[in-house]
């Protein structure tokens, strides 16, 4: 069993991560809160109960990451998630949802969401995805590759290269998506590890790139 | 326009006008007949034709006010005796000006040269019974008049005759289906008598006899009787009220069908929302007292222990859910689904798993019990692998082969002996069970050293999912859910 204690070091040198908490139920949220700020290295400088609360609070707090309930009364998590990224591109954004749901967790990330946790994951678990995404991976399971692939080829005009996946990326997903790990996908490929994560989370960049411009697109025809 | 007493002033004035126009009119058509009866196309009838067309007619009848455009409607009822034979029915008229004739409800003739006595043979028109002659008689404008005969004789000699006279009763102009009314409404009145065949300013009149060929009954097709219509009435509403009653089974069905689906995903969402939310809120509290500082490793331990129980209980919950849920009645769900379930399994064990999924598996619908039991059937297919295989790599294949789903588990483990293993492995037997319930198939192959492979087929509904259901609807869906719950 581990003990959590100070002595572990935390990740970006002695400051401690500052993490904002996006979830609408009271109690889970006090909880969280507590569990955030048991993990080393991390701390939860503020706890909001709303998406529009977390628009107004998030950009002056200016967290390493943000922790978003992917259900969220009147503004949903997903729009709260569009919204934060255009504020703040740089800010990673975990959801949190209490069910595993690929279609939902595909929205997210399209909103520009860097990851996704059960809320039951453990603590040690919720430690490591917050590291994964500071340190520039990203997490994907094979259904949501099966389905990232799927959308790229599914756009019937040829993408603009800055929204179109590389043939290596497209390896990577393809890999992803019939069970490999990231350590396998590595190996199969001769390449590093942290390599397979950058290239995920290139991945999701395009991923988010596209969907906005996709909707600036359905914008400016809807308006034409 | 023959003339009688001029009325008003302004017949004065008009006929003062129309006096040498007049004259020439008159001059005109008297020349006609006294140019030779030849002329009168219609009247094939003897030298004594002027006699014979008048000698029978009535008297010139009218409304007891003479108007200018004006129509009056004669109605007569008379009866034929019963039990005689007519052997003959003649009928002549004239109206100045004009006329509709009608027997029995059913118009006969229509004329407009006033100055011809028109005779119909209506023989095959009557039988013995009460009848209704009846004449909407037409005015243009000064005088007016109605003149009629029904000459009926009787095979036993008899004979009588309907002629105009002041008995005959006039018509309301707002009276509907007045002309086949078999007895005239009280408030009818009478109309009044002008004078005879030839009072001013009829005098000479008629210019001749028009004979119209004997009138025949309509033939009537099978298709005009009464009863075949009623009939065919009858069975267009019998089947019409067979396709409401259909219409109205199929909505119901239709409806109870949906609404099952929403209870469905009601109960599915209630589950999620109360005990799910309730159960990750237990685990958060769970580790957050692990985390107490004032804890022995004892309690702790406990505490880990209380957490790992409730993660599996929402893990239990979530398959409920997923089972539950009319939302998930889809292939396409069904196979993420079933992939993530392996996934997951096979991580806390030495195998390796390995998903071969058709790309863009469709969203068709896949009812609860067979998609359940195929998902049971897979997980004992993975569970009996992990136990006993000994492999390190299995492979998860899901495909559509037209209308049926297959989804096949293969290990390279050691294999065994199919006929040895029947008796002894409950889980191969439970296996089947599950897919014929689902109304599917079960293939196990191995040998020993050969590993093992197990396809279960499935088939999929035809027809539904067309427009139940796609991906985009559903997407749709759950956006505007999002915020709700």
């Amino acid at each position: 069993m581990k003990t959590t204690n100070a002595a572990i070091p935390s990740p970006a040198g002695q400051s401690l991560v500052k993490v904002v908490l996006v979830e609408d139920k009271a109690g889970v949220r006090e909880s969280w809160a507590k569990l955030i700020n048991s993990l080393p290295g991390f701390s939860c400088v503020q706890a909001c109960a709303s998406g529009e609360d977390a628009l107004r609070v998030i950009p002056p707090a200016n967290p390493g990451v943000v922790l978003m309930d992917i259900f969220l009364p009147h503004m949903s998590g997903i729009e709260c998630t569009a919204r934060l990224k255009l504020l703040l591109p740089k800010i990673q954004i975990i959801m949190l949802t209490a069910v595993e749901d690929d279609e939902l967790v595909f929205m997210a990330l399209e909103a520009g969401a860097d990851g996704f946790l059960l809320k039951r994951t453990k603590p040690e678990d919720l430690r490591a995805a917050m590291l994964d995404v500071l340190g520039g991976g990203a997490p994907m399971t094979s259904e949501i590759a099966r389905r990232v692939v799927e959308s790229f080829r599914r756009a019937g005009k040829p993408l603009a290269p800055d929204v179109r996946l590389s043939t290596r990326e497209e390896e990577v997903l393809i890999l992803l998506s019939k069970g490999y790990s990231n350590k396998e996908i590595a190996s199969q490929l001769s390449i590093g590890i942290e390599t397979v994560g950058s290239h995920l989370k290139h991945i999701y960049e395009k991923l988010h790139v596209r969907s906005r411009a996709e909707a600036v697109a359905r914008y400016m025809t809807s308006k034409a | 326009m023959p003339r009688r007493k001029p009325k008003t002033l302004s017949r004065i004035f008009l006929r003062w006008r129309c006096r040498w126009l007049g004259g020439l009119w008159l001059f005109f058509l008297w020349g006609i007949p006294l140019c030779g009866s030849g002329a009168e196309p219609a009247t094939n009838a003897p030298v004594d034709w002027v006699y014979e067309a008048t000698n029978h007619l009535g008297q010139w009848i009218w409304e007891t006010n003479t108007l200018d455009k004006q129509t009056v409607r004669f109605w007569k009822s008379f009866p034929v005796p019963a039990g005689s034979k007519i052997t003959n029915a003649n009928l002549r008229l004239t109206v100045d000006n004009g006329y509709t004739l009608f027997l029995d409800g059913q118009e006969i003739g229509r004329g407009s040269d006033w100055r011809t006595v028109t005779e119909y043979d209506v023989i095959q028109l009557l039988s013995p019974g009460r009848h209704v002659v009846a004449v909407e008689g037409f005015n243009d404008r000064l005088e007016a008049g109605f003149i009629f005969v029904l000459g009926i004789g009787l095979a036993d000699g008899r004979s009588f005759e309907i002629s105009s006279d002041n008995s005959w009763l006039v018509a309301p102009d707002n009276e509907k289906n007045w002309a086949a009314k078999k007895s005239a409404p009280a408030g009818w009145h009478h109309v009044i008598v002008i004078g005879s065949i030839h009072h001013h300013p009829w005098e000479g009149l008629p210019l001749g006899l028009a004979t119209v060929p004997a009138l025949r009954l309509p033939a009537v097709h099978f298709w005009q009787r009464g009863g075949f219509q009623l009939a065919l009435s009858a069975a267009c509403l019998l089947a019409l009220g067979f396709c409401l009653w259909l219409m109205t089974r199929l909505a119901a069905q239709g409806k109870a069908q949906k609404y099952l689906q929403v209870e469905r995903a009601r109960i599915a969402r209630d589950i999620h929302d109360d005990l799910g939310a309730q159960l990750t809120q237990l685990v958060l509290l769970g580790e957050i007292a692990q985390r107490e500082p004032a804890q022995d490793a004892k309690s702790r331990g406990q505490f880990a222990q209380i957490c790992e129980r409730a993660r599996e209980l929402a893990r239990a919950l979530d398959e409920v859910v997923w089972a539950v849920n009319s939302r998930r009645d889809t292939v396409r769900d069904f196979s993420s689904y079933v992939c993530k379930y392996a996934q997951l399994f096979l991580g806390a064990t030495s195998l390796r798993c390995r998903l071969d999924v058709e790309p863009e598996i469709p969203a068709t619908a896949f009812d609860l019990p067979v998609r359940r039991n195929l998902f049971l059937a897979v997980k004992e297919a993975l569970n009996n692998a992990a136990k006993h295989s000994q492999a390190d790599e299995l492979f998860l294949r899901i495909c559509r082969q037209g209308q049926t789903l297959s989804v096949a588990v293969e290990d390279n483990g050691r294999g065994f002996d199919l006929a040895q293993a029947r008796g002894e492995r409950n889980g191969l037997a439970n296996m089947a069970q599950r897919m014929s319930e689902a109304g599917g198939t079960c293939d196990i192959s191995s040998q020993p050293g050969g590993g093992c492979l197990v396809v279960f087929t499935v088939p999929l509904p035809r027809r539904r999912g067309w427009f139940r259901r796609t991906g985009s609807d559903e997407t749709a869906a759950r956006k505007m859910n999002l915020s709700g719950s």
